[in-house]
C-alpha cells in the first residue's frame, strides 16, 4: 500500500494500538493489498479512553468488561462487587491495554480476511 | 482467552475468595471481618451494590441456613456454586488434558450476549439491586 496512506492511518489510529505494536502494524499495512483498505477504514476501533471512564464509573458492576465483550469476566466482576473492590481498581489500569488488545485482534482479523 | 490464562485466573479468584470467606467465617482477623468496606460503590455513595451481602449469604449457606442465605442475597448461592464447581472442573481438565471448561465458558459467554438472555438477566440484577437497597444492606 502507498506510504502516504499508511502514515495517514497510523497518525489517525495510533491511540487505538499499543506503542510497541505500531511498528508491526505499519509493516503489515505496507505489505497489505489495496483492496483491503476500504474494509480497514470502516472498522470501528474501541477508544481506550472511553473504557477508562466507564471503568472508573461502573467498574464495580463489570460494565467495562461487558462493553469490551468479555462477558464472562463482566459477570465475575458483577457477582463479586468488582472482585471485592480489588479487581475493579486493577482494571482501572488494565482496561486500556485490554481495549488496545481487542483493537489489535480486530486489525488482524481484517488482515486475514480474504 | 487462552485456556491456561482462564484456568489460572479462575483458580486464583477462587483461592482468594475462599481465603476471604475463611477470614470472615473464623473471625481470625477482626479488622477484615464484619462490616467491611470492600465494596467501592457502598463506601463512596452509601448505597449498596447488586452484589452486596454475597459474603454474608455464603457464610449463612455454609452454616446450613438456606432461607436466610437467600434473604441476604440470592447471588451468594450462585457464587458459592461457581466457587465449588469450577476448581474441581479445572483440576479434572488439567489431569485429563482437556479443555471442556474453556468450551463451556465460551459457549456461556456467547449465549449471554443474546438479547433473549441478556435483557432478563439485567432485569433480575436490577430487581436484586432494588431489593438490596430496600433491605438497607
Amino acid at each position: 500500500m502507498e506510504l502516504q496512506k499508511v502514515d495517514l492511518f497510523i497518525m489517525t489510529n495510533a491511540k487505538f494500538f499499543e506503542a510497541h505494536h505500531l511498528g508491526w502494524v505499519r509493516e503489515q499495512l505496507i505489505q497489505m493489498d489495496d483492496s483491503k483498505w476500504p474494509t480497514l477504514q470502516m472498522q470501528q476501533f474501541k477508544d481506550p479512553t472511553t473504557y477508562l471512564i466507564v471503568s472508573l464509573l461502573g467498574g464495580s458492576l463489570g460494565i467495562d468488561r461487558f462493553m469490551l465483550g468479555d462477558t464472562g469476566l463482566g459477570v465475575g466482576k458483577l457477582l463479586t462487587c468488582g472482585g471485592l473492590g480489588i479487581w475493579a481498581i486493577i482494571d482501572w489500569f488494565m482496561i486500556m491495554p485490554a481495549a488496545r488488545e481487542k483493537n489489535m485482534a480486530l486489525f488482524q482479523s481484517v488482515l486475514n480476511y480474504a | 482467552m487462552s485456556r491456561n490464562r482462564l484456568y489460572s485466573m479462575v483458580m486464583l479468584a477462587c483461592l482468594l475468595g475462599s481465603t476471604y470467606l475463611w477470614i470472615q467465617k473464623t473471625n481470625i482477623l477482626p479488622a477484615l471481618s464484619g462490616e467491611s468496606d470492600t465494596c467501592l460503590i457502598k463506601s463512596i455513595s452509601g448505597v449498596p451494590c447488586p452484589s452486596c451481602g454475597t459474603t454474608r449469604s455464603i457464610v449463612e449457606l455454609l452454616d446450613g441456613r438456606f432461607i436466610s442465605s437467600l434473604q441476604w442475597n440470592p447471588m451468594g448461592i450462585m457464587v458459592f456454586l461457581i466457587m465449588m464447581i469450577s476448581p474441581l472442573w479445572i483440576i479434572t481438565d488439567m489431569i485429563f488434558r482437556k479443555e471442556s471448561f474453556l468450551r463451556f465458558y465460551s459457549r456461556t459467554e456467547y449465549h449471554l450476549k443474546s438479547k433473549w438472555i441478556a435483557i432478563p438477566a439485567i432485569g433480575l440484577v436490577v430487581i436484586n439491586w432494588i431489593w438490596n437497597i430496600c433491605k438497607g444492606l
